[in-house]
């Protein structure tokens, strides 16, 4: 009741902050959006390796599926979307929502092929896999030339005698065209928005009695399974909504940016993600948050030194390790334990 | 059961009636958690058959064999560290959840219906085990004694029909022997459920089992009434001349 209160107020809060930030500094705003972004990114990683203790290193690549599906659908498919629900503010948003979602459920279809068959397994096969499936579709998007390949993707040109393609081919440079950049549907709103949303979903689901079961999958795997939790289902549910909630971080980002590159999701993005919830705590929403806040706005503040940041992550998190194993907020903010009315 | 060449637990045929109260002893490393870990699961048999209720659980996965009704309690105590008294008994309720996942995010009346009922439920337990107070505490915060019981209480908020319990008064002192036998004898009683005891203390075993089984290198050596078992040379021989040397 009173977490569906709080979500609503701030989701109106949001809409009207949202008419504010239009007018603020583009530089600022920009380090805003990615704050939402980040923040989005490292509590959906927080669901699988802080509150179910699994450890997944890939997260940038369920990102990567999410947003350039998203763009390129919004892209490609750009006379259609405009032609069905017209150019006006409710169209867009029409629009958008769909390939949101359309990133999102691609990502989630993707952890599930990644997640079922490495959380059968007994041990730590998820780090290796999530690793290597990254790494992987980054390959595959380098090499795929309707998003652009190695070059990046912008946006679909459609010709008018009906090809489709993100560069201009050598023979057709006399065919007239039609140039679909990605539509900067990407606000402060939409970001935060998510951010509302992805925050509200997992403080609902850890205090209830089902999400308990995560809880008990982290803390001893033996003993939840013997007491009839289906450990496998639990890991399989917190990889799969991790990895649809990176899918619509990574559409927020491409329809912001617009313009995605391979390299956007390469191995350091993943790590980036793992030291947010590693330095927030495992498994305390509010200190990752905090986390996801810093190591956005640390990096810019650092600029000159920017080639420097996998040794200063590494440092940060060898630091961490040894003065405060439980991360920056791991015991001033401890989880809530659940009210119960007796 | 052989784990490589090992052989652990060999041609052992044991049953556990309704309402019963059996006990497993044996020496150190006869083979008695290996049988536990043999009929929920965690271990698939090499050979032979585990039946419970008529139903062949051999190929089942622990969380498969407690949904039939088999809740058991770990010889070295796995309470859940990070979670509350409280929420280590709710875990129990998971399985038998209805309101899925998406109700669990949206909290609409049918999901706020269920956690009520669990709620109450839990509220039971620890009032009947005299928990209540400690409800709020981590688990892990609580003396070794008060552990036992939230392991056992958690194992029987599954609703099991049979609960095995792996040296349940290991380290306790004479007082808490004595109260966990009469919790024992209460849960038998009040719960009507079977219950199969893995225990060294003689007293404990004596005092409350109806009818034991002695297990030595994995072979089922003697088997029936505590005073029988009591004068059984091959038992004194295995079992209680060593400990008692
Ligand atoms: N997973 C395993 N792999 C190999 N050997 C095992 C395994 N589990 C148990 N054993 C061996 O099986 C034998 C029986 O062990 P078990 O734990 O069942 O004994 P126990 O009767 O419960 O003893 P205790 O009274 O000390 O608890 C021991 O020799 C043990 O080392
Ligand atoms: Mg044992």
């Amino acid at each position: 009741m009173n977490s569906k209160i709080l979500f609503l107020s701030s989701l109106i809060l949001i809409f009207f902050l949202n008419l504010f930030t239009e007018h603020i500094d583009p530089y600022y705003y920009t380090i805003l959006i990615y704050i939402g972004i980040n923040i989005i990114l490292a509590t959906s990683l927080n669901l699988i390796n802080g509150y179910t203790g699994q450890f997944s290193l890939g997260h940038a690549g369920f990102m990567a599926i999410g947003g350039y599906l998203s763009i390129a659908v919004s892209t490609y498919f750009a006379p259609f979307f405009m032609g069905t629900f017209g150019t006006e503010l409710f169209g867009q948003t029409i629009s958008f929502i769909i390939v949101l979602l359309l990133g999102g459920i691609a990502a989630a279809i993707a952890g599930i092929v990644v997640g079922v068959p490495s959380l059968r397994l007994k041990g730590d096969y998820l780090a290796i896999t999530t690793l290597g499936f990254a790494e992987i579709i980054r390959v595959i998007i380098q090499s795929l030339e309707v998003v652009g390949a190695s070059q990046g993707f912008r946006g679909a040109y459609i010709f008018d005698n009906g090809v489709k393609a993100a560069q201009i081919p050598v023979d057709m440079a006399n065919v007239p065209y039609v140039f679909y950049s990605v539509p900067k549907y990407t606000n402060f709103f939409w970001t935060f928005t998510f951010v509302a949303i992805i925050i509200y979903f997992i403080h609902n689901l850890i205090n209830s009695t089902y999400g308990r079961g995560f809880l008990a999958v982290k803390d001893d795997e033996v003993a939840a399974e013997s007491m009839g939790v289906n450990t496998t289902k639990f890991k399989v549910i917190a990889f799969v909504s991790g990895a649809f909630f990176a899918g619509i971080a990574g559409a927020l980002y491409g329809h912001f940016n617009l313009y995605l590159n391979p390299e956007d999701f390469n191995f350091l993005k993943s790590v980036e993600i793992v030291v947010m919830v590693i330095l927030g705590g495992m498994g305390s929403m509010v200190g990752v948050i905090i986390a996801a806040v810093i190591l956005t706005i640390l990096p810019e503040l650092l600029r000159s030194v920017s080639e420097y940041r996998m040794i200063i992550y590494s440092l940060l998190l060898i630091i961490m390790m040894l003065t405060r194993p439980q991360g920056l907020f791991g015991v001033s903010l401890r989880r809530k334990k659940l009210k119960v009315k007796s | 059961m052989r784990f490589g060449g090992l052989t652990c637990v060999d041609k052992l045929n044991a049953y556990v009636g309704e309402n019963e109260l059996v006990g497993m002893i044996g020496p150190n490393g006869a083979g008695k958690t290996t049988v536990f870990n043999i009929v929920t699961g965690v271990y698939d048999p090499t050979e032979g058959d585990v039946k419970f209720l008529g139903t062949s659980v051999v190929s089942f996965k622990p969380y498969q064999v407690a949904g039939l009704g088999i809740s058991r309690t770990f010889q070295n105590i796995r309470l859940f560290p990070s979670l509350s008294v409280r929420d280590n008994i709710r875990v129990s309720f998971v399985k038998s959840i209805k309101a899925g996942f998406f109700d669990s995010i949206l909290q609409f009346g049918r999901f706020k219906k269920e956690e009520k009922e669990f709620d109450e439920k839990i509220n039971e337990l620890l009032e009947i085990f005299g928990l209540l107070d400690v409800a709020d505490e981590y688990a892990k915060s609580l003396p070794y004694g008060e552990q036992r019981k939230v392991e056992i209480v958690r194992a029987l908020a599954t609703s099991p029909k049979l609960l095995l319990l792996d040296e349940p008064a290991a380290g306790m002192n004479p007082t808490e022997k004595f109260e966990l036998m009469n919790l024992i004898k209460m849960v038998k009683e009040k719960f009507k459920i079977s219950i199969l005891l893995i225990e060294h203390d003689m007293k404990v075993v004596m005092g409350v089992c109806e009818r034991i089984f002695v297990l030595d290198y994995g072979e089922k050596i003697a088997e029936g009434l505590p005073e029988e078992i009591r004068k059984n040379p091959k038992v004194i021989e295995a079992y209680l001349g060593e400990t008692h040397a």
